[in-house]
């Protein structure tokens, strides 16, 4: 037990360092070419602005499409020349980066431009991603506690195995949605100053991995946000992706089982005969694997593909927390 | 019981059809109930985008003389804004239709493979919240077909594998040969050819593609390289049909590939624990790769956690 813990601790600051080391690359690597970047379209803004007078509708035109460009290529020319000096890519905001890129969210308001740091990317992230899994997969140890504790709780109390099975799992439910979903989106309103429903679409959005970048935290310009409001923000993000992670788990399970049904009903009604009772039966309880027929018996196998959130969900794990 | 075995493999070939047909046919199904509904949902909102940036830039040509800065910050964020919702100025209209069908469809697939580019995004408060339930529903629906189609790459190299090994009568040597010779096809096939595709259709470098490539595949899709949303460029008919399929493909073997590196890296931290029965090393996975259907005793119990790793991407 004690050298679980040691493990865990081990694997965390490893795993820290790991995004450490991925952030000060990435400044190196990005910052220059950024600040170039905006230095080259401000100055563009400011010649604008200065020579009005001198210019004609064509020009105009030219300047809005170089504009456009800009903003195609990620510089946004906001803010004056003093602002060109602020790079996007100091310290705290590549470690963002590279968290939001090795757990797969990947926001992209921040990408890297230059051909060496794209490169770096993809090695890193080859890396990353199942460190990241790895990690998260210790974490989510720690999310079942609660769980465990009611379900043994219940149990003491002399609750049958099937009930206290479906309200520990209710719990799981309830306490996440509210814990991960809901209280983040009110937090989100109160600091961005979005709505409701634009703070639970950003939770969402941002624990299913999926990432769009049309709301980020921590971004608005014109904002205080206290010190410790990241921080909390990871905290968050880590344990929300597990959470999620076993949501989707859940929902895979139950699409697979409808799935296999139907296709068992088009079977029966495909081909009758004894031949194929037989080799139903043969082939029908749960665990027999043979090299070479993939079971099709699903009971979890669909997580262990691709995605995060889909890594993390172990049925058998669910399972065993479920039903002591 | 060898004939049993034959007969059981076709009488499991014979089910196993109407099941992959039917979770492709609900998949596709579900896409295009995803993009109709984001259609109908976006379509409105965009053109009003479109016509406000419109505006804003007429405002402009028309008192360019007696512009001020907030002025012109102003159209700045109107353009950014647009920009986020697919819309670009182009001369004296905008290229509209980014939420046309096809724009939809894509984002749909770009939800539910959590891939999310960004590049377009829901921006009405329903297209949202629908967006969160096609979602919910959506990335497990994804999740069960990527693992088919992982299984049947699995299924189709360990048959390859055994054939192999009937023919040099070293199983072993053969396995690993098989092995080797589907993750470099895979590699090739995913990660370095396509590349070359994009740098001719779209006009992005070799690195460019690669890059774009990779990022797709491992489904953290930034938005900086988004396929077929160059307004200036005209793209053949089959161009989007081809990426949607290798996304697809490219997805579920980077996952075999991962499960592997996962496979590599738990075994690893796993050695200080003894006592707890872990997944068997990678050697011995190999080895009973290679064992017919025979279920072992200890292949009941860690049954669901033993099949869908990637010996076949070894």
């Amino acid at each position: 037990m004690c050298s679980d813990k040691i493990l865990t601790g081990l694997l965390a600051v490893s795993y820290a360092i790991y995004l450490l080391l991925g952030a000060i690359v990435f400044r190196a690597l990005e910052k220059n070419e950024e600040l170039e970047q905006k230095r080259a379209v401000i100055q563009m803004k400011v010649a604008f602005l200065q020579n009005l007078a001198h210019l004609t509708e064509a020009d105009v035109e030219q300047f809005v499409k170089n504009l456009t460009d800009a903003v195609q290529r990620g510089v946004y020319p906001v803010g004056n020349e003093s602002q060109a000096e602020d790079s996007n890519w100091d310290l705290c905001n590549s470690f963002f980066f590279v968290a939001a890129m090795v757990s797969t969210i990947g926001y992209g308001t921040l990408c890297p431009k230059t051909v060496a740091g794209q490169i770096f990317c993809v090695f890193f992230a080859s890396f990353g991603i199942p460190f990241t899994i790895v990690f998260l997969h210790r974490v989510s140890k720690m999310l079942f506690l609660p769980c465990e504790r009611l379900g043994r709780c219940l149990y003491e109390r002399g609750m049958r195995k099937k009930k206290i099975k479906f309200l520990t799992l209710l719990f799981f439910l309830v306490m996440g949605i509210l814990v991960f979903l809901c209280l983040p989106s009110v937090v989100f309103q109160v600091m961005e100053g979005w709505s409701y429903s634009e703070g639970f679409y950003f939770a969402f959005i941002t624990l299913s991995t999926i990432g769009f970048g049309d709301y980020v935290v921590d971004k608005q310009p014109d904002r205080n946000y206290p010190s410790y409001y990241r921080f909390l923000v990871a905290i968050w993000i880590i344990f929300g992706l597990v959470w999620i992670a076993f949501l989707f788990n859940l929902l895979t399970t139950l699409l697979e089982d409808t799935e296999k049904k139907i296709a068992q009903n088009l079977h029966k009604r495909g081909k009758a005969g004894k031949d194929n009772e037989e080799n139903r039966k043969r082939y029908q309880p749960a665990g027999f694997v043979s090299a070479e027929e993939p079971s099709l018996l699903g009971s979890g196998d669909a997580q262990k593909t691709v995605s995060l959130a889909a890594h993390l969900g172990d049925a058998k794990q669910v399972e065993t927390i479920f039903s002591l | 019981m060898c004939r049993a075995q034959g007969d059981a493999v076709a009488g499991r070939r014979g089910w196993r059809l109407p099941g992959t047909l039917l979770l492709l046919l609900a998949y596709v199904g579900y896409l295009l109930l995803g993009s109709t509904a984001f259609w109908a949902l976006e379509g409105p909102a965009e053109r009003h985008s479109a016509q406000q940036l419109l505006q804003g830039k007429w405002e402009l040509l028309g008192n360019y003389t007696c512009l001020k800065g907030p002025a012109l910050e102003r159209l700045i964020q109107d353009i950014i804004k647009a920009y986020k919702s697919g819309l670009t100025l182009q001369g004296n209209s905008t290229s509209l239709g980014r939420w046309d069908f096809d724009g939809s469809f894509f984002f749909s697939i770009s939800a539910i493979t959590t891939i999310g580019y960004g590049n377009l995004s829901p921006s009405t408060v329903s297209a949202q919240i629908f967006c969160i339930f096609f979602a919910l529903f959506g990335i497990p629906l994804n999740l069960i077909l990527l693992n088919r189609i992982g299984q049947l790459m699995l299924s189709g190299v360990q048959r390859c594998a055994k054939r192999l090994g009937e023919k040099l009568r070293w199983q072993e040597a053969a396995a690993i040969l098989t092995r080797t010779c589907a993750l470099v096809t895979g590699l090739l096939l995913f990660l370095l050819l396509p590349p070359f595709l994009f740098s001719v259709i779209e006009g992005w470098t070799y690195a460019e593609g690669f890059y774009y490539s990779f990022v797709t595949l491992s489904t953290i899709g930034f938005g900086d390289y988004v396929i077929g949303m160059n307004p200036d460029l005209t793209y053949p008919s089959w161009y989007k049909n081809l990426v949607s399929v290798w996304i697809l493909f490219g997805m579920a073997w980077l996952a075999l590939v991962i499960n592997l590196c996962i496979t590599l890296l738990e075994n690893s931290s796993d050695l200080c624990q003894c006592g707890k029965k872990t997944s068997k090393g990678l050697e011995q996975e190999l080895m009973d790769c290679n064992k017919n259907c025979s279920p072992r005793p200890d292949d009941v119990e860690n049954g669901s956690s033993k099949d869908t790793k990637p010996e076949g991407a070894n």
